[in-house]
């Protein structure tokens, strides 16, 4: 992958409004999380304000907006290609498909690392307004941040694939739907169930949650999201390594 | 070096289909190859083979003096240009913007870019979004994008596909001045009208077999004009003729086809042997695109 092919995605982006969507992303997880801090009765109640309630709400804010959002950002970056003859277009100047698809992954996951940084500071400094006296818990956001980071990145990458594999977008865009369902009821579901899919990582993410009434807080599963890291970027090079095989 | 392209047993097949049979393509350096064939009869997969594109089943191409496979295909495809089957451009970008991706990619200087759009007469709409592109339009940004690397070798397939006739007039024409800059273009069609004044070679497929290739002379030389018989009874002479040659009546004439010299002698002896009076014995004149449908069993016009 050259950095030629990673800046003409760059230049694709121009009125794809690829920005506005990321932009939806951090607006969305923001604005969930901070919603979920005001109105939760634990931040009301006496000696309540303390960082495991919103650290809890964007635990729940990231699974249900991040999913959706990413699925959209990679197949619009991918139907351009199926759409004006690309596969084709770039394979006849060297970038074969599967350097394309690494290159998009490549373009879109610095946008996304963005939006995932930024969405997290935006949630820090509201708690910060909001008057959270406690000294900010720096390693357990940070540590939270990077679980979601990934997360991110792999279900950013899954759905690149899917968008290359399958012309038709639908497809891809309601996988990514099925996929929100998934990551909002994690946490409910049996630990071997969330670590099979992607979507089940933003649960195993959690620093903080509900317990019923109670707030609790939580560690990050960092073993298994690193897992999840490692296979997803040997997987993701090996899938592009046979796309690069591909035949027209 | 004679031939720019050069397959030998050239075949592709999917599953237990040939879709490609046994190509021995030949096109001479600096030429103008009309690559001809029906629908379906293998001249996007071929063009795609001789790209690398798609792999043989079996058989080899080379190209430039050089065997083309993946991998060499990247060091190859620098000099070669090629639009296989639809034109290529970002729908949301505008010219501009489309060649601006192939120039970053190439790593093209300015200038050749500016000169392969000119060379297409596109530069007046180069700000347009392609979204906002007639057919034509697209065709010609295509080739401006497959131009901009100064390429040996142009392969475009079908180019003329659904443009009106000005459309198709000028990729004729433009092919025309490329060949005069030493470009060798091999350029596929359906329609062998498209392409028959401006190819100076032509190949010809059908089902996935070559079955022709040469000049436009040699086409027509290859092939056997009707002969058409004028006598005194040209219901008899039909009769006695029908069913060894499947002869027709033309008017007041007898239609004979697939005749050569010798086989004509004997349907004349014949007819006056029965007592018919012949009085005039002639070829019928036949077009290229006779020769066309003849030998693609009427698949193309
Ligand atoms: N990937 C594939 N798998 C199976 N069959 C294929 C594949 N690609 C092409 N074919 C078949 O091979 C045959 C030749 O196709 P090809 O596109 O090369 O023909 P063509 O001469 O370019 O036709 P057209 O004039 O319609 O463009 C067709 O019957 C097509 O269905
Ligand atoms: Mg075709």
């Amino acid at each position: 992958m050259s950095a030629h092919a990673v800046a003409n995605e760059f230049a694709k982006m121009r009125r794809l409004r690829n920005g506005l969507i990321a932009a939806a992303m951090v607006a969305a997880v923001a604005g969930l999380s901070l919603l979920a801090t005001v109105t939760s009765p634990a931040f009301a109640a006496p000696g309540g304000r303390v960082w495991a309630v919103p650290l809890a709400a964007m635990s729940f804010a990231v699974p249900l907006a991040s999913p959706p959002l990413l699925a959209v950002l990679a197949s619009r970056q991918v139907d351009i290609e199926h759409q004006g003859g690309g596969w084709l277009l770039n394979q006849t100047s060297g970038i074969a498909p599967g350097g394309l698809c690494r290159a998009k992954f490549a373009a879109l996951g610095l946008i996304v690392a963005a939006a995932t940084v930024l969405e997290s500071g935006l949630v820090l400094g509201a708690g910060l307004l909001l008057g959270i006296a406690a000294p900010v818990p720096a390693g357990l956001w940070l540590g939270f941040t990077g679980c979601v980071l990934v997360a991110n990145l792999v279900l950013l990458a899954v759905h690149l694939l899917l968008a290359a594999l399958i012309d038709n977008q639908l497809v891809g865009l309601g996988v990514g739907l099925l996929g929100t369902v998934v990551a909002v009821f994690a946490a409910g579901l049996p630990p071997a169930l969330t670590h099979t899919t992607p979507w089940g990582y933003y649960a195993l993410a959690a620093a903080a949650g509900y317990q019923g009434e109670r707030l609790v807080a939580f560690t990050p599963a960092y073993p298994s999201t690193a897992a999840l890291g490692v296979l997803a970027a040997v997987s993701f090079v090996l899938i592009t390594a046979l796309f690069d095989r591909r035949e027209s | 070096m004679s031939h720019i392209v050069a397959t030998d047993g050239l075949t592709k097949r999917y599953g237990k289909r040939a879709v490609v049979q046994n190509l021995d393509l030949r096109v001479p350096t600096g030429c103008v190859y009309g690559f001809l064939g029906p629908n379906g009869s293998g001249k996007s997969t071929t063009m795609k083979m001789l790209l690398s594109l798609v792999q043989p089943s079996s058989g080899e191409v080379r190209v430039m003096g050089r065997p083309m496979n993946r991998a060499t295909r990247r060091r190859l495809l620098a000099d070669i240009g090629s639009l296989i089957e639809s034109p290529p451009g970002y729908a949301h970008l505008t010219g501009r913007e489309n060649m601006r991706l192939v120039q970053r990619t190439l790593g093209l200087p300015e200038g050749q870019v500016e000169h392969a759009v000119r060379t297409v007469r596109m530069h007046q709409q180069l700000d347009k979004r392609v979204r906002d592109y007639s057919l034509g339009m697209k065709q010609r940004l295509g080739i401006a994008m497959a131009l901009a690397r100064r390429p040996r070798l142009l392969i475009l397939d079908e180019p003329t596909n659904g443009l009106d006739p000005a459309g198709i007039e000028e990729i004729r024409e433009l092919l025309r001045r490329l060949a005069d800059a030493g470009v060798t273009v091999m350029v596929s069609s359906h329609l062998l009208g498209e392409i028959d004044r401006t190819a100076t070679m032509l190949g010809i497929l059908s089902g996935g077999r070559l079955i022709f290739q040469g000049t436009r002379a040699e086409l027509l030389a290859a092939s056997t004009p009707d002969v058409l018989i004028d006598g005194s009874e040209p219901e008899r002479a039909n009769a006695l003729l029908q069913a060894e040659t499947g002869s027709r009546l033309d008017g007041a004439s007898v239609r004979v086809p697939g005749l050569d010299d010798k086989a004509t002698a004997r349907a004349v002896a014949l007819l006056v042997g029965a007592g018919i009076g012949v009085h005039g014995v002639r070829r019928d004149e036949q077009s290229l695109e006779d020769v066309f449908m003849d030998l693609t069993g009427g698949g193309g016009l």
